[in-house]
């Protein structure tokens, strides 16, 4: 039993994402310093995002209002850059911001004992509302100066964007977390099996409240980091962005049930959904092919984690076994 | 006896809660006519039954889906698809029953996706139906790209703009029969039955030999196929395919549902109660729009009326189960 296994789910997943760079490498201009740059522009909020998500999927919950909270959060970054605050103030600040909305999702979910994605998804409305009630110009901020921009557009020898290592380094450190910490246990127990983990001596309600509150705070990362490349913020252009989440999560082997699944291959699937919408757009399909492929994706990577191939694999054995019996 | 004691006790249970929605209607009617007195005058409240016809049979369904503890997201996007299609076809063969044809089809098809992937696989309908509503979204755009398909015949529009006896909106006259036989069919019968078995403990009615998934697939392409009505019904009124009809259609259907007291847990729901909910809904975009109030608010407002809904019934059942629990000491 000690032995381990070569090929997991993971290493697969990265060979997969290696072979697609490759194809794409070799038949279009992928390989350039632009490709590159674009995709390493492109994954980094998307990876942040995904490993969001998959902390809040292994307790077996789910955010759909995830898209909307980094509108929240762009926007409150952007609103006080163009006030004048420095880096230091506004990026605590939108994380702050980040955590209290993701908090109060988690809170009315297990509070009143209401499923996430009722909860979310009525959430993504209200905040949809909120931008174009509330906010100025709908939350429409243009014009930011280099004092926000600075970060996102910078990049180390005019080739790695300092948000790819920030992103890369966001999901070292959690999965880092999920590896060796007492927290990354508790979110697989709770999502696992909820009774046991209360055996276990896990308050399951104070976990899903605090895994939601630290998905907000990546989401706040993400956010600013999405934010930060461009000099205009619209908050209800982040809607539909808790899709890609999930579709990065599911296909990395997240288990949409909750209780399974490693950050590592939420990382390997951001970048395979990236690569997997930009291979469309290279064959010249239009971007809202991108819904239906995001669909199809999420139904096909979760059936694949769902069904236990070994059982059915048993059964259509006997089936078969019966029938020549016959 | 002891059987009927637990009948005669459980409509009273619910009458309280519907009379409480029916109080709600009544006060925000009142309160909008307050505010805007021309929304007192009989065309006006007609109206109000003009605009809920596709939600309202969208929501007969859904409290179906709902009373099984599942949920259908893609309800929305079904109807778009369905009147893409039925744009398009309609376009290309001017043919009024190839369209409607080809539309009914299409939003079938799709709710048997739906029933097909939930009732085969291990996927939760919730996972299912987001994805599906990508899909079904994506589909929509690629059929129609950024076109808009109007110039329906005249004959087609009738099916929602005739009024009975001068005053009452055909569309109503379709919910309030489809809202009959739903009701029947819920307390009546053996589908409702097993709809809030498979609510509240699934295995169990899979133990009692019962056939769960046949009901699963059946209602939820039941459900695709009320969608394909409604999109038939918009169509009527709008007189014009989009892709950007039926985009937020899906929140005012669970909203419905959800405040017509149905437990979004499974088990308990009353049609009766999303008959109200459909009502509170209309009169509350009547209302808004009345008042010159964006769609944006009234998204909000809905939002905000999901959650306070959620919550409620959840503390609802609680008094209830701890008050319960003190009788039997």
């Amino acid at each position: 039993m000690k032995h381990k296994r070569i090929f997991t789910r993971e290493t697969i997943l990265g060979l997969i994402v290696l072979a697609f760079m490759a194809y794409l490498s070799l038949t279009t201009n992928f390989a350039s310093r632009n490709g590159f740059f674009s995709m390493m522009l492109d994954v980094s909020p998307t990876i942040v995002g995904a490993i969001a998500m998959s902390l809040v999927i292994f307790t077996g919950n789910i955010d759909i209002s995830a898209g909307t909270i980094l509108g929240f959060v762009s926007y409150t970054a952007g609103e006080l850059a163009m006030s004048g605050a420095p880096m230091v103030l506004f990026v605590p600040a939108a994380i702050v911001v980040g955590m209290l909305i993701a908090g109060l999702n988690g809170w009315i979910s297990v509070t009143f004992r209401v499923p996430s994605i009722v909860v979310t998804l009525a959430m993504n409305m209200v905040h949809l509302g909120f931008y174009a009630t509330f906010l100025r110009n709908s939350g429409w901020i243009e014009n930011l100066g280099d004092n926000f921009t600075w970060f996102g557009r910078g990049m180390f020898f005019n080739l790695v964007p300092y948000i790819f290592i920030v992103s890369l380094v966001v999901a070292a450190i959690f999965i880092f977390i999920m590896r060796y910490s007492k927290f990354g246990k508790t979110l697989y127990a709770v999502g696992g099996n909820r009774q046991a983990a209360i055996y276990a001596g896990i308050n399951p309600d104070r976990t899903v409240i605090k895994v939601y509150l630290v998905e907000g705070f990546l989401l706040g990362i993400a956010g600013l980091l999405k934010a930060m490349t461009r000099s205009d913020v619209l908050p209800s252009s982040f809607q539909g962005r808790e899709m890609t989440f999930i579709a990065a999560a599911v296909v990395g082997g997240v288990n949409i049930m909750g209780g399974s699944g490693k950050l590592i291959g939420a990382l390997f699937g951001a970048l395979l959904v990236y690569m997997l919408s930009t291979a469309m757009i290279y064959m010249g399909f239009q971007d809202y092919y991108q819904f239906a492929l995001q669909g199809v994706i999420i139904l096909i990577a979760v059936f694949i984690t769902v069904t236990d191939f070994k059982a059915l694999k048993h059964n259509l054995r006997h089936a078969f076994a019966a029938r020549e019996g016959k | 006896m002891a059987k009927q004691n637990v009948k005669r006790k459980r409509p009273l249970i619910g009458m309280s809660y519907q009379g409480a929605l029916l109080a709600l209607l009544v006060f925000l009617i009142v309160l909008f006519g307050l505010l805007e007195p021309v929304f007192f005058h009989p065309n006006v409240l007609f109206n109000v039954t003009a605009i809920i016809g596709e939600i309202g049979i969208m929501a007969l369904a859904m409290t179906f889906i709902i009373t099984t503890g599942g949920i259908d997201l893609s309800v929305g996007y079904i109807l778009q698809l369905s009147a893409i299609v039925f744009g398009s076809v309609y376009g290309s063969s001017h043919s009024l029953a190839q369209a409607i044809a080809a539309a009914m089809l299409c939003a079938t098809a799709c709710g048997f996706l739906n029933g097909i992937i939930i009732s085969k696989t291990k996927i939760p309908p919730l996972v299912t139906t987001l994805a599906t509503m990508n899909l079904y979204r994506g589909l929509s755009m690629i059929v129609a790209g950024s076109q808009t398909y109007s110039g329906f015949p005249e004959g087609f529009k009738q099916i929602s703009t005739i009024n009975l006896f001068g005053i009452v909106p055909i569309q109503f006259t379709y919910f309030l029969v489809l809202f009959l036989a739903f009701a029947l069919f819920y307390s009546k019968g053996t589908l409702g039955r097993n709809l809030k078995g498979i609510g509240f403990n699934e295995q169990v009615l899979v133990f009692s030999g019962i056939n769960t998934k046949r009901s699963l697939l059946f209602i939820y392409t039941l459900c695709g196929f009320m969608c394909g009505l409604g999109a038939l019904i918009y169509l009527g009124r709008l007189s014009a395919a989009t892709t950007s009809m039926g985009n937020d259609l899906n929140l005012q259907v669970i909203t419905a549902v959800v405040l017509g007291g149905t437990s979004i847990m499974g088990g308990i729901g009353s049609v009766a109660g999303t008959f109200i909910g459909v009502l509170i809904i209309g009169v509350l975009r009547k209302g808004f729009t009345l008042l010159n109030f964006s769609g944006n608010i009234f998204n909000f407002t809905l939002g905000v009326i999901l959650i306070i809904a959620l919550v409620a019934f959840a503390l609802l059942e609680e008094r209830k189960r701890t008050s319960q629990r003190r009788l039997k000491g």
